[in-house]
């Protein structure tokens, strides 16, 4: 019988296995992915200190660790069911059913999706897939794209997919239509990418910079917006232009697009077709919490989260005996706030088994989530610790 | 030509495990130990992987990572495999889905 | 932008014309309007268009969004084959 199953082989679920199997718990980390990591597999930054960060190497070696540390971990196995049992929780996976009396729901998030007319063609892909193809599987999605989705993320990604010698001809919005929300907007993106002035040595993060102050600058700031819009490592941020359609026959030919005016509107007479190989959809990521849902957890909705997420305590315990979350399923944040946390949920789960004879390393490991997040280069929402409160408050509420 | 990226500024060369064959719609195709289907095709230039049950329109990789199940195909007759989390064995026969037919969608009732 | 040409659902083929009409015409819930359209009864279970269907009925009926899922999840969250469920081949 093992103590501890844990879902998801990412930054969080493999930090919680080690942390377990410190404490010698019995635990098995099951993934349908081939493949250990999880949306560690494909980062690629440079750190303000001029480093990279690379996420492969980082899920190599906290693969490596768990497994020195005897935690078995089964790839390739996929969930679709979890149901509570007398003494804990019954996953019935691809690979059979199995028993464990604490389960660990580390599924991570998964990215939002921004329809677009035409983007069901090959060639189409969100730009997570973009991540994967080009820096894990080490495969060109196309010699010249178009990203739609102008966020942090897309961002982010659009220069590692350019560190691999593809070519990104623009970034530009989606077309605003009653279900794109603010990423439709002009000026709620802009606002969103100033948040990161700071990540990126650009000309248009130095020039919005100067319209932070208030509101009528910015908007005033976004109606300036040149047409051409602003490099950021040379890929064109163009702002004030939508992707109205992705064309092609059988698959991407090209995006047909025009300039919008501050509220989102296509300007008549601005129309071009831009020719591409591949696009990329960027609409950020949601809490991947089906799991949780069906097991029957409350949940709370938090936009700062990301949506809808478990509610849970600080110490990743959900109102549900023996059922334990970490990681982006109760909130998108960055891969090191994920660990953190996975550290804090692995604790936890000894503590109830009754293997931690001192409770420090749980609240030093509990300190340690906030401490990360403070220093997180990347926030993804700035008001996430507003969130985290809340969700807080929600798991000590009778 | 391959797609793939042989050479990276910051992650380095790329280290390539040992050629398999492997068949998508009946023509052969080389992949290396360790690509996936959904890999191996596209770094061959192939985008389609199926067509839709019932509009046939193409389809291809899309989140790349098992979540839409876009890349779906037939893996030596199990239907239903996501190319994009199937890694190639040597020998596998890959095929896209077809068209299939809807007699029930309108009650029942043939046009 | 032509709704009719802006597919929502991809598994199902279904646009954001059919969704804003249904739930116009039918003032329902996120699961009703996902059975009358099909949105989301596809292979991936909804995972890729579940945010944007609640977007149509926040959309239509003015709700903002509760603490509750507004569209439920039930098991299993992956399609199977009967011979996963215990089906035998002949």
């Amino acid at each position: 019988m093992i103590d501890a199953l844990i879902i998801g082989a990412g930054p969080a679920g493999l930090s919680a296995a080690i942390a377990c199997a410190k404490q010698d718990l019995s635990v098995v980390v099951i993934d349908e992915f081939y493949r250990a990591g999880g949306r560690l597999l494909g980062q690629l930054h440079q750190e303000p200190d001029g480093t990279w960060w690379n996420g492969i190497e980082e899920a190599l070696r906290l693969d490596r660790e768990a497994r020195a540390l005897g935690v078995d971990i089964r790839c390739g196995v996929s969930v679709y069911d979890v149901s509570r049992t007398p003494g804990g929780w019954n996953v019935s996976t691809t690979a059979g059913k199995m028993e464990t009396p604490l389960l660990l729901i580390a599924t991570g998030a998964s990215e939002t999706a921004v329809p677009v007319p035409g983007w069901t063609l090959p060639g189409v892909m969100s730009i997570g897939a973009a991540q994967v193809m080009t820096n894990v599987q080490r495969v060109r999605v196309g010699e010249r794209g178009v990203v739609i989705g102008v966020n942090i993320l897309s961002v982010a990604i659009a220069r590692e997919l350019q560190l691999a010698g593809i070519q990104i001809d623009r970034m530009i919005l989606p077309p605003a239509s009653s279900i794109t929300g603010n990423a439709g907007l002009p000026e709620e993106v802009m606002r969103a990418l100033l948040r990161v002035a700071h990540l990126a040595p650009s000309p248009l993060l130095r020039w919005g910079s100067r319209f932070m102050h208030s509101h009528w600058m910015q908007s005033l700031a976004v109606r300036l917006y040149p047409s051409r819009g602003f490099p950021m490592w040379d890929i064109p941020i163009q702002l004030r232009t939508a992707a109205l359609e992705i064309v092609g026959k059988a698959q991407v030919e090209g995006v047909r697009i025009a300039q919008i005016t501050p509220d989102g509107q296509p300007i008549f007479g601005t129309e071009q077709l831009i020719p591409a190989d591949f696009v990329c959809i960027a609409g950020g990521l949601s809490p991947l919490a089906e799991l949780a849902a069906i097991a029957g957890c409350p949940f709370a909705y938090v936009p700062s989260l990301g949506g809808h997420v478990p509610i849970h305590n600080d110490q990743m315990q959900t109102a549900l005996p023996g059922l334990f979350v970490a990681g982006n399923i109760t909130g998108v944040e960055s891969a090191k706030v994920a660990m953190a946390q996975g550290k804090v949920a692995g604790l936890s789960m000894a503590h109830a088994r009754g293997a931690l004879t001192d409770l420090s390393p749980l609240t030093d490991a509990i300190r340690d989530v906030k401490a990360v997040r403070q220093r997180a280069t990347i926030q993804f929402h700035p008001d996430i610790d507003d969130g985290r409160a809340l969700v807080e408050k929600l798991a000590l509420a009778p | 030509m391959s797609q793939r990226i042989v050479q990276h500024p910051v992650l380095g060369s790329l280290v390539q495990g040992k050629p398999l064959h492997f068949t998508f719609n009946g023509d052969s195709y080389t992949a290396y130990e360790g690509e996936t289907i959904a890999a191996a095709l596209l770094a061959s230039g192939v985008r389609t992987l199926r067509v839709h049950e019932e509009k046939g329109t193409p389809r291809g990789i899309y989140c790349n990572i098992g979540h839409c199940y876009e890349c779906r195909v037939h893996v030596d007759g199990v239907p239903t495999v996501r190319a994009c989390m199937t890694v190639v064995k040597d020998g596998m026969q890959v095929s896209a889905g077809t068209v299939l037919p809807t007699p029930l969608k309108k009650g029942g009732h043939t046009s | 932008m032509d709704a009719h040409q802006l597919i929502v659902c991809r598994c199902e083929e279904v646009s954001l014309a059919e969704l804003m009409e249904t739930a116009e015409a039918y003032p329902c819930s996120a699961r009703e309007l996902k059975l009358r359209t099909r949105a989301g009864m596809g292979c991936c279970g909804g995972r890729t268009c579940r945010v944007l269907v609640d977007q149509v009925i926040e959309k239509v009926t003015g709700q903002t969004p509760s603490h509750s899922v507004p569209l439920g999840y039930q098991p299993p969250v992956r399609p199977l084959s009967f011979q996963l469920m215990g089906g035998r081949n002949k």
